[in-house]
């Protein structure tokens, strides 16, 4: 990457994780690479047909992108996942910033979009579940729709149960944002 | 009389483990197909499938006893296996199979509804003398009754459902103000589940662990045990690890809860596959549960401590064959232990993990055998269960077998679902499981964190998203747009667009 | 440095007040909030050191005695210039939070205005980095005046040249307009908001508390109310985002739109197509999965993702090419239509329209959604868009049904007797009037209520239904399918298919405008 003036800088990149973990890393593309100021030896094998893995002092690491949207991450590496957004030092800032300032309301009602049948209920109360992740599986229109949680959090009520008819905007479940 | 042709009424990986001792018995294969999964692995390890998809009924295809009774019939075929699950422990589909005379793999009808009825078992239990939880004798009709009868066996009790398992209708009483509340929530709850709200009042063992006898019986009235094993790694009362023998069981105590188990199995003159469950106390106490008239999920465990094909023995049983051995010839050597690797998010308290198996990579061993309904493009579906393989490892040892474990399981890599692979490890981590010291509290009170973390794990995972993103910025930054070819019009073109302008 | 005397130390002093503007405290007030400076923001959109910076030294207007402070800064709270965008020529103008809350004054909107203008003489694409606070209230009706200004000149350019709006601040009250009025929308999660009257006003009139954010923050105007198409967590890939979306434009509506080679090449036979679509009729499937196996690897860019998401728009290219697509999604609602679906497709199909870019329209529709909420709401006038919209439209358009295509649906999703120029259907394609379940329930009404099993006859006739009616084979041997096609040789009957069309070209009759249902 080069600056204003043309000259060439370090990338750097901080990968913010669950809870305040972060990661800063240099130069990623680079052999040159340094995560948390230390430098690593780490080879990347991606095959997009077949298994992707990193080699690191000697061991291998199955890994997986399970999610990406632009820098949010969803990586899975020996069957166990992580999220991370990918800042850079400015935006990284603009992350702290806006941390501190109070989210909107807590809980979150997911309601029926139209009419239908319960055909599956996927998840269960004080289950985890993830924004995107399907929860209920909702026969209408005579297809299967996928009613996704829209945010990450905690089920705290299941109002519906399988085989329950439901008319639109009905509340099927409640979830707390996490 | 002879089974040459069989049906097996079941799907995913027991239809396929039926299916391989049949065809080494010389036994042509029958399945089902549904429209829920066309493309499953059992069909085409079976001789022949018969199309259920266009089975449009309420009920399950595999649970549609005449349907599949006719099924049979149509084809002339011999006998039915049920699996486990689904009409596995159905008194009626075994009575139906009998009325016409399709040769059912499994016990008789008559055991099957006896022992299927908790409140049965347990009176032909104490009438025969066989170890048992005090609590009432029979179902409950009220709170009121439930009480009377708890503060005589004292506290704390649990409720149970009559018809039913798996948690559901269940509740811990820790004291008296609590069972009037509790016995009308586990009543509703069981009518709700098992349309039978009959709920009965038991003592309650405070983390025991879960000891199972595998069992076999013959129509000639032969019954013998095939060792036990230790199913006590659960969470919600269903089983994820299961290992054979138990670290819990000396010599002395297996003899005795070997011959209760055989005696239960003798009060409904039991013949095929079956599994005694006790609860073992800390003072190793030991106390029968309920019985299952069915060959299991965890059956492979037995078959690598014993060297036997329980599979091929049911069948024998049920060509009115005597059992191949006698109980002073069964060799009980090694270890063995099975994960069911499922498709759940550990992390996200074991939600199910819908998807499609990408790619699938199996370690291969003389120690490792799989047993698996699902290959690489298969789609994990919310209608049936999450299990996709069940990992079964030898070992000389409960050492060796561990460490053969812990080696197999990071050699077992899937991909496009979660599974419950890192929980399995870490659970081998444990130092208490290590030392088989462990019980059905074992999820929930021993293990802080459910799932094993490569150290350095986030770290590369860190990197490995840093590096795709910044790889996608220096492609979308290097990509070179050429405005010229867009610039470069035809005049016929540009002279009619101007013109319409 | 004095070289030529008097004048060179006026030049050099006014350029160190300037400098002086985008000092550290200045940086740190907007960087404290989460927010770039316009000037950051314009040296991240534009490519390094090509912008060109246009009437950075004027100075606001004068004001009405005793009505606020004045701040005498350079500029008025906005920079314009051109510069290269990918190597092209862009406008653009950035307003400046820091002077005067970026306020719109008449020096200011004649700014604004100048560039617009300018935009429109080159035929260039122009992008508004909006950060304001809205009209300035001391300059009184000169602001509103500014403001109808710049709405004229956008509704002139509207169609003539790309226009972006990248809302990256407030925009409130009138402001709002001129973004609504440009092609594209892009908004920054909760540091931008846009609503045409405020939370305190809210308040004041209706007694209902309601937050910035909750009101007419980021997600709710990529969720809910459709008006903004992209939604970004922070600016600096907000404006990545625009110069991507800007690489599929062409740069007035006399141009065809730009060509990106791939990086390797790709082949036109793609089998994994032919499993996209499940047998059974009733499973849904991502339709983004069949985009992705038919377009050049990585080139979907989507538009409006988290809006009516039963239908999917976005750019793609097809051999370097950009195609605007449209596709019903079967995961969400069935994917049918409805009046959400119906706007944000038919305002896309106009743009493509407008800018010379061929429309490929993916079908897989069971029709229109049903529900009182939906009539009573006007689904006939808002589904009406769509069909105009396409029917209207004289670039190359082509149609591939991939399942259901029933009733008026099929028609509006670019039918070939609307003007469809290539219509392809793939073996699993339902063409009909109505799904095999409601026609037989029609047709066989009285065989039904007399049969003793109805279910089960229903089910046979449906399946006959099915076979018989609606296969794609019937409308392709009466011509309204021009072919129907292995799924896997996708790619290369499109390639083939928007080549011959390339030099398309239809005459209109000479109007106005048409009268499109609104």
């Amino acid at each position: 990457m080069k600056d204003t003036n043309g000259k060439a800088v370090k990338d750097i990149f901080i990968a913010c994780g669950e809870g305040k973990r972060t990661f800063e890393v240099v130069n990623p593309l680079d052999e040159n690479v340094k995560i948390k100021g230390r430098k690593m030896d780490i080879q990347i094998f991606e095959d997009p047909d077949g298994f992707s893995y990193l080699i690191y002092k000697n061991h291998k690491y199955q890994v997986d992108i399970l999610e990406k949207s632009q820098n949010k991450y969803t990586i899975m590496i020996n069957g166990v996942w992580y999220h991370f957004s990918i800042e850079t030092p400015i935006s990284y800032k603009r992350r702290k910033f806006l941390s501190k300032s109070s989210s909107s309301s807590k809980i979150e009602k997911i309601s029926a979009p139209m009419p239908g049948k319960i055909l599956d209920i996927l998840i269960e109360e004080n289950a985890d579940v993830k924004q995107g992740e399907a929860i209920i599986i909702l026969e209408a229109m005579k297809m299967q729709n996928e009613i996704l949680a829209h945010i990450s959090g905690k089920v705290k009520k299941v109002y519906i149960k399988q085989n329950d008819l439901v008319m639109k905007d009905d509340i099927l479940i409640e979830i707390e944002r996490s | 009389m002879k089974i040459n042709s069989l049906l097996i009424a079941n799907r995913g990986e027991i239809a396929i483990r039926v299916i391989q001792t049949a065809k080494l018995m010389g036994i042509e294969t029958w399945v089902l197909k549904t429209s829920k999964e066309p493309n499953a692995l059992y069909l085409s390890a079976a001789d022949h499938v018969i199309d259920f998809s266009d089975h449009t009924d309420e009920i399950l295809e595999f649970l549609d006893i005449e349907k599949i009774i006719r099924a049979a019939k149509d084809h002339k075929i011999d006998a039915v296996h049920p699996g486990y699950g689904f009409l596995a422990e159905s008194p009626v589909f075994a009575q139906r199979c009998e009325d016409e005379k399709l040769i059912f793999i499994g016990p008789s009808p008559d055991a099957i509804l006896k022992m299927g009825n908790k409140t049965i078992a347990k009176q032909l239990a104490r009438k025969h003398k066989i170890p048992l939880l005090e609590g009432s004798l029979g179902d409950v009709k009220d709170p009121t009754e439930a009480k009377i009868i708890a503060s005589k066996i004292g506290y704390p009790v649990i409720l149970k459902a009559a018809s039913g398992g798996g948690g559901r209708g269940m509740r811990i009483v820790e004291n008296e103000k609590e069972i009037e509340k509790m016995f009308k929530m586990a009543s509703s709850e069981a009518a709700k589940a098992f349309n039978d709200p009959a709920v009965f009042v038991e003592k309650y063992v405070r983390n025991p662990r879960h000891i199972e006898f595998q069992i076999f019986g013959d129509k000639q009235g032969n019954i013998i045990h095939l060792g036990e094993r230790e199913c006590s790694v659960q969470r919600k009362h269903q089983k994820l690890i299961e290992e054979s023998p138990s670290a819990a069981l000396d010599t002395d105590l297996r003899e005795r809860m070997g011959k209760a188990a055989i005696n239960i199995a003798k009060t409904v003159d039991y013949y095929s596959a079956g599994t005694v469950e006790f609860l073992l106390d800390s003072d190793n106490n030991f106390y029968f549960m309920e019985m299952n008239t069915r060959i299991q999920v965890e059956h492979p465990v037995t078959e690598m401590v014993t060297g036997l094909d329980l599979i091929e023995w049911q069948i024998r049983v049920a060509q009115d064959e005597p059992l191949p051995l006698k109980q002073k010839d069964v060799k009980i050597t090694g270890w063995a232990f099975e994960f069911r690797i499922n498709a759940e998010d550990v992390q996200a308290g074991f939600s199910p993990s819908l998807g499609v198996i990408e790619k699938m990579s199996l370690p291969k061993s003389k120690n490792i055998r799989i047993d698996s309904g699902i290959q690489e493009g298969a789609i994990i579906t919310p209608y049936f269960d999450s299990m996709i393989a069940k990992l079964i490892i030898y070992g000389e040892t409960r050492e060796k077998a561990i460490q053969y474990s812990a080696s197999a399981l990071k050699k077992l890599w899937i991909k496009g679902l979660k599974t419950t692979i890192p929980f399995c490890k870490e659970v081998l981590n444990n130092s208490n499981f290590k030392k088989g010291k462990y019980d059905t509290s074992f999820l929930v009170k021993e293990m802080k964190i459910h799932y094993f973390q490569d150290k350095d794990a986030e770290l590369l995972a860190a990197y490995f998203a840093t590096y795709d993103f910044a790889r996608r910025l220096k492609e979308d930054e290097d990509k070179s747009v050429d405005f010229g070819k867009g610039k470069s019009i035809t005049p016929w073109i540009l002279n009619k667009r101007m013109k319409s302008l | 440095m004095d070289i030529n005397g008097r004048n060179f130390t006026k030049f050099l002093d006014r350029q160190h007040k300037y400098d002086k503007q985008n000092n550290p405290e200045a940086a740190e007030k907007q960087h404290s909030k989460g927010k770039l400076l316009a000037y950051e923001r314009i040296q991240i959109l534009f490519d390094k050191g090509t912008f060109e910076e246009i009437d950075a030294f004027v100075t606001p207007a004068a004001i009405e005695k005793g009505f606020g402070r004045m701040t005498h800064s350079y500029g008025d709270g906005v920079i314009i210039g051109h510069g290269k965008i990918s190597g092209r020529l862009a406008f653009a103008f950035a307003q400046d939070f820091n002077v005067m809350g970026g306020s719109l004054g008449a020096v200011h909107a004649a700014k604004i205005i100048k560039i617009q203008n300018m935009a429109l003489k080159m035929g260039a694409p122009i992008i508004g980095l909006i950060d304001s606070g809205g009209a300035r209230i001391q300059e009184g009706v000169a602001s509103l005046a500014g403001y109808a200004g710049i709405f004229f000149r956008n509704v002139q350019s509207s169609g003539v040249i790309p226009q972006i709006s990248v809302i990256m601040g407030p925009a409130a009250g009138g402001a709002v307009y001129s973004p609504s009025i440009t092609d594209f929308i892009f908004m920054i999660n909760k540091t931008s908001h846009m609503f045409v009257t405020g939370p305190n006003v809210v308040k004041e009139v209706l007694n209902e508390d309601v937050s910035f954010e909750d009101l007419g923050g980021a997600e709710v105007h990529a969720r809910k109310s459709g008006v903004a198409n992209m939604i970004y967590e922070d600016e600096e890939n907000t404006l990545l985002g625009v110069r991507k979306l800007l690489s599929y434009l062409p740069s007035n509506n006399l141009e065809n739109s730009p060509f990106v080679a791939l990086p390797e090449p790709q082949k036109d036979i793609e089998v994994k197509l032919r499993d996209v679509v499940p047998d059974d009729a009733n499973k849904p499937y991502d339709v983004k999965d069949v985009i992705n196996l038919i377009f050049d690897k990585g080139s979907f860019y989507e538009i409006s993702e988290l809006f009516a998401q039963n239908i999917v728009i976005g750019f793609a290219r097809l051999e370097g090419k950009t195609i605007g697509v449209v596709a019903n999604q079967p995961k969400v609602l069935a994917g049918t239509l409805d009046i959400n679906s119906s706007m944000k497709a038919a305002r896309f199909v106009r743009f493509c329209d407008s800018f010379n870019i061929p429309l490929l329209a993916l079908e897989d529709v069971p029709g229109f959604l049903p529900g009182v909420d939906q009539e009573h709401s006007g689904i006939i006038r808002h589904g009406a868009k769509l069909l105009y919209a396409f029917a209207d439209a004289t670039v190359p358009r082509i149609t591939c049904i991939l399942r259901k295509a029933y009733g008026g649906a099929y028609c509006v999703m670019n039918s070939k007797n609307l003007g469809g120029d290539f219509n392809f259907a793939w073996p699993t394609a339902e063409i009909a009037v109505m799904g095999p379940e409601g026609a037989v329930a029609i047709l066989y009404r009285k065989e039904l209520s007399e049969s003793e099993d109805p279910a089960k006859l229903r089910k046979e006739l449906a399946a006959k239904y099915r076979n018989e009616i609606a296969n794609p084979y019937i409308a392709d041997e009466k011509g309204f399918i021009d072919e129907v096609i292995d799924p896997s040789i996708t790619r290369k009957k499109l390639i083939s298919a928007f080549e011959a069309l390339e030099n398309k070209h239809v005459n209109v009759p000479s109007r106005k405008h048409g009268n499109i249902p609104l």
